[in-house]
């Protein structure tokens, strides 16, 4: 029976060779994006998931108050592990888990073969400080040493297997104890220790772990700021794993405890510290450790929604066109139940017809994958893989999707198509164009099907146009022709200006100042400043800023009053912006002028105030800044315009970067320019916006492959009425609206429900923006309009087709 | 004497649209006993073919009385009409009726699948029909390849392959030219002559004179009978 069933499925899909296509592209489409989905959703939920009682493992976090801000912190003050390691039972493990200031990576050196040049790797991420402990909490398998004894003495170091073999590609793995590592041209550690690499998903990445005693022995000791008690940093991370029966709020209260012990509470400075579940450490963005990469929950979410609503669509044109053509399966299905088939016999041969072409389908899908890995690329994690034949769970999902699709697309139709009398087919009476129920929802499924993709239109439109705003929108300064660069941390003052020097003399230079950060930044660097108007001391949040002078006439900020900072390497006055000035109560810009504000000790005199100037993305409201005059160890420099093309550009900035290493010849020169930076502030949005466009794309595509079906259809059946009513004096163009009406009708209703719904969705979206572009009325008129050109040109195509055709030969073969 | 297959008595079937009704059926009485041939005729629209489905459990009638081997029947749902259906009657349509996607072999083979005969027998069932109509040298030909009155043997194949007690055939020649339609009527009165019942409805007198008795519709009620030859 099975085999009839399929035998008769195979032959029904080649006869109907455009319908099969149309309903295999459609859940192709969906199914393939549903299996990228998947493999992505798997790999971020399966973070963390091997550690033995990872349920009872946490990272200590930081959550503090700071002038009635909040902030958040991966990393805790460095003396707290130790404390708790002393004070509290109840705590199994303690793992310290710190990384080299900057960009958490370290120049590491490595002498192969006796007196040889050391082999230099720059910028190698993945190298921590910890305590033995840390292989008690991920089950590292030793190849040499041991957990107990590998990390005990200073300037040692366990390197995994792929490091051994990156450093010492000579040796076999176990030669390698013994060797020396120098880091930094710092600390040099000998490996008393290799492990098995550990190739799962996980946020602890790393792969060199120096032995925490080493801190202690060396200058890490106050960089780490060991004993600082009221800072942290973010390289300065904590493990716990909590003993059976010990609760986390208990544990919480515990380190809270233990932390006012060393550090009392102050009103303006409240600190707590959290216990961060393992489960959630690769995805609270809040959290974000140094180098780490985050999974954003709620985006996994969305792509789950959209790869939801592009299998609909696919489901939507399988009952469509299914029910469409039921009529012409009508003579088989009486056929059969006159020779004795049962309901339940028709409902499940077409369950199994359905199925078939859903297998033909998810085969598609699966030979489209990775075209479509190319496509979601900005969201695929990089250590993501697909391989059919080793994931068995992938084979159960797509099996299981196949047959949940079946039964969505295939169980309407099935009934529909079961129900037809035997007694009606032989009369010819079962209805053919008739309003029947079925041709009622097919209705309501197309409307369904070209809402959803109305929707992405006018969404897509909108993020584009916001992304569009964001990038152009004046920010209250030039970003433009300037790039900016860092130097090295430097004991020798006399480098920096000697460099700034040399940059200045060079012919494509047009300005050059040091400073800190550019006037906007995805990072932000507040300053404790207050003022006190007589009754109160104010405190707004603020960010600082600072540079030579020349910083405000480069960047083209307008001072409202006053004047400029005189130059100064330290800072002795401020240019506060107008957002501070109302921070502080004035409400002309004069006014603040003379007035003395507190920072670092130090009354610091007002003597210009600048015109507001965008700080962050256009997400975030301008902050109250101030702006001082000193020294710093970023180049903010103006390229020459004008004639200025990008070979030129390029030719000055490869002069830069040879005065550059002339000074520091040991350091990369690695520079932006600083609209791009500006842009990649928008990094997120492009990325939607990207995935945008494709959904958008697809989803208008299954949509109207499926109204060419239903066109194909219903002008196949009004044939006979064409030739007529072209015999009796029809033009072409009557034929086509006489075809095309009633579906622009079901266009044009999409279009009325889908707007006030994208209204709503993309209105919530923009608020996420302090600055947005409007939600123009224009947007709403060319989706629409888009949306109608698109299926016009469909219902044109084959319309046409029916209008132009010779009317005799119609009827005379009717 | 042989027993009544059929005894329907003061059947009626009724059409009802929005605007009219229409009386298909009307007190109509008729028996058929066991291995006859009754043909029915009369003008279009007299009820024949509503007749026909009726009796061939296709359709429900709106009051009277339908036994079948003895049997009540009239009230029997769906499911019951369709298990006694695929168990005991054959159809032979004027329009062959044929599945198009099916080969052949595949369309004698489904009622057997209906009624769960396994694969081997079934094998051996649809190849003895195949043989018995001439038809096997086609068996996995598309019914499109075929010519009306090859369709139409396959169609009776069809028919029989289940070994039905009665087989229904509506206009069996009304498709056909002379000679096919001849060889039509000779292998139904073959199937007759072995013992299965037939009732056909159809136009030609031609065709009617095979069988033993006629009876004359009109109005949906029988207007005359008459018997041509006696049942042996």
């Amino acid at each position: 029976m099975l085999i009839h069933y399929f035998k008769s499925a195979w032959r029904n899909f080649v006869r109907n060779r455009i319908f099969s296509a149309i309903n295999v592209v459609g859940l192709a489409v969906g199914i393939s994006a549903a299996l990228v989905i998947f493999l992505i959703v798997c790999y971020e939920f399966g973070y963390d998931t091997f550690e033995k009682g990872a349920g009872s493992i946490y990272r200590v976090v930081l959550d503090a108050k700071i002038n009635g801000m909040d902030g958040h912190s991966a990393g805790v003050p460095a003396p707290l592990g130790d404390a708790i390691q002393r004070e509290i039972t109840g705590i199994a493990l303690v793992v310290p888990v710190m990384q080299f200031q900057g960009d958490a990576t370290a120049t590491v050196s490595v002498t192969r073969k006796g007196n040889d040049e050391p082999v230099v790797f720059k910028r190698e991420p993945d190298i921590i400080f910890t305590n033995s402990q840390y292989f008690s909490l991920l089950p590292y398998q030793w190849i040499v040493g041991s957990a107990k004894t590998s990390l005990q003495n200073p300037f040692s170091v366990v390197i995994t297997a792929r490091i051994a073999h990156k450093y010492f590609p000579q040796l076999p793995v176990t030669a390698v104890i013994g060797r020396q590592i120098n880091y930094n041209h710092d600390i040099t550690a000998t490996v008393t220790g290799v492990v098995k690499d550990i190739n799962r998903q996980t946020s602890f990445t790393a792969n060199e772990f120096l032995s925490y005693t080493t801190i202690s022995q060396t200058d890490l000791q106050d960089d780490f700021m060991m004993n600082v008690w009221d800072d942290w940093m973010a390289y300065s991370q904590l493990y716990v794993k909590l003993n059976k029966g010990t609760s986390s709020q208990l544990a919480e209260a515990w380190i809270n405890t233990l932390y006012e012990k060393y550090n009392k509470k102050t009103d303006n400075k409240i600190i707590t510290f959290r216990l961060q579940p393992l489960h959630d450490v690769h995805f609270e963005y809040a959290y974000t450790g140094v180098g780490q990469r985050i999974a954003d929950k709620s985006a996994l979410y969305k792509l789950v929604a959209l790869t939801v609503f592009l299998l609909l669509l696919g489901c939507i044109n399988f009952i469509n066109l299914t029910t469409a053509r039921a009529s012409q399966r009508a003579k088989e299905i009486g056929i059969k139940k006159i020779l004795g088939s049962s309901k339940q016999h028709i409902i499940f041969q077409f369950m199994s017809e359905t199925f078939f072409i859903t297998l033909v389908a998810t085969i598609l899908s699966v030979i489209l994958t990775p075209l479509w890995l190319r496509i979601f690329r900005a969201f695929i994690p990089p250590g993501l893989h697909f391989d059919l034949l080793h994931q068995p769970d992938v084979i159960l999902f797509l099996l299981l999707l196949s047959v949940t699709v079946s039964f969505l697309s295939g169980i309407y139709p099935a009934f529909i198509l079961s129900a037809y009398k035997p007694v009606l087919v032989l009369k010819n009476q079962f209805v053919k164009t008739g309003h029947t129920r079925s041709s009622a929802v097919r209705k309501i499924l197309t409307v369904s099907q070209f809402t959803i993709a109305q929707f992405f239109i006018i969404v897509t439109l909108t993020v584009i146009k916001q992304i569009n705003y964001s990038l152009h929108a004046d920010m209250g300064f030039n970003e433009n022709a300037i790039i900016n660069f860092d130097i090295p941390y430097d004991t020798v003052a006399s480098h920096r200006q000697l460099l700034l020097t040399e940059i200045r003399s060079l012919p494509g230079v047009s300005r050059a100042v040091t400073g800190f950060l550019p006037p906007a930044d995805p990072g932000m660097a507040f300053a404790n400043i207050s003022y006190n108007n007589g009754k109160e001391r104010l405190t707004p949040p603020t960010q600082i800023r600072w540079g030579n002078p020349g910083y405000i006439n480069m960047y083209q900020i307008k001072i409202l009053a006053g004047r400029n900072v005189l130059p100064s390497d330290t800072i002795r006055e401020f240019l506060i912006n107008q957002s501070f000035a109302h921070a502080i109560g004035f409400v002309r810009p004069e006014e603040a002028i003379g007035k003395y504000l507190q920072w670092n000790g130090k009354d610091v005199p007002i003597v210009g105030v600048m015109k507001d100037f965008h700080d962050l993305s256009m997400r975030s409201k301008i902050s109250p800044t101030v702006f001082g005059a000193a020294d710093g160890n970023t180049f903010h420099i103006e390229l020459q315009r004008g004639d200025a093309d990008k070979a030129f550009w390029e030719n000055t900035i490869v002069a830069i970067k040879k005065d550059y290493q002339k000074i520091y010849p040991r350091e990369d020169f690695s520079y932006q320019f600083l609209d791009d930076a500006i842009a990649s502030m928008y990094t997120n949005e492009q990325r939607t916006a990207g995935l945008l466009k494709w959904a958008t794309a697809l989803a208008i595509l299954i949509s109207c492959l499926g109204l060419a079906g239903l066109v194909v259809f219903t002008t196949n059946l009004r044939t006979k009425e064409i030739s007529i009513r072209k015999i009796l004096g029809a033009s072409a163009i009557e034929i086509i609206s006489l075809l095309s009406k009633d579906f622009m009708a079901l266009v044009g209703l999409a279009f009325i429900i889908a707007m006030p719904v994208a209204w709503m969705v993309m209105h919530q979206w923009l608020q996420n923006f302090a600055y947005h572009t409007a939600l123009s009325w224009w947007i709403f008129i060319i989706s629409g309009l888009a949306m109608m050109l698109v299926a016009l040109v469909i219902l044109g195509i084959r319309a046409g087709k029916a209008a132009l055709a010779n009317p005799v030969e119609t009827l005379r073969r009717e | 004497m042989q027993n009544n297959m059929i005894k329907i008595s003061n059947l009626e079937k009724i059409y009802r649209t929005e605007e009219v009704e229409t009386i298909a059926l009307n007190k109509m009485n008729m028996e058929v006993k066991e291995g006859e041939f009754v043909a029915v005729m009369g003008p279009s629209g007299c009820g024949k073919s509503t007749l026909l489905n009726i009796l061939g459990l296709l359709d429900d009638p709106n009051g009277g009385s339908f036994l079948f081997n003895g049997e009540e029947i009239a009230h029997y749902n769906e499911r019951q009409r369709a298990n006694l259906r695929k168990r005991t009657i054959g159809f032979v349509f004027q329009s062959f009726n044929l599945i198009d996607e099916l080969t052949v072999f595949e369309n004698v083979e489904l009622p057997l699948i209906y009624t769960g005969v396994k694969a081997s027998e079934r094998k051996e069932r649809v190849e003895a029909a195949l043989d018995k109509m001439q038809i096997m040298h086609r068996r996995n030909h598309y019914p499109q390849q075929l010519s009306g009155g090859q369709q139409q043997r396959v169609a009776v194949a069809r028919a029989v392959v289940n070994q039905p007690k009665l087989i229904l055939a509506d206009e069996p020649t009304g498709n056909l030219d002379s000679s096919n339609g001849n060889e039509v009527m000779a292998l139904l009165t073959d199937l007759n002559d072995a013992g299965t019942t037939i009732v056909m409805v159809t136009h030609s007198e031609h065709d009617a004179k095979y069988a033993h008795r006629i009876i004359r519709m009109l109005d949906g009620q029988t207007v005359t009978e008459s018997i041509l030859r006696e049942q042996l």
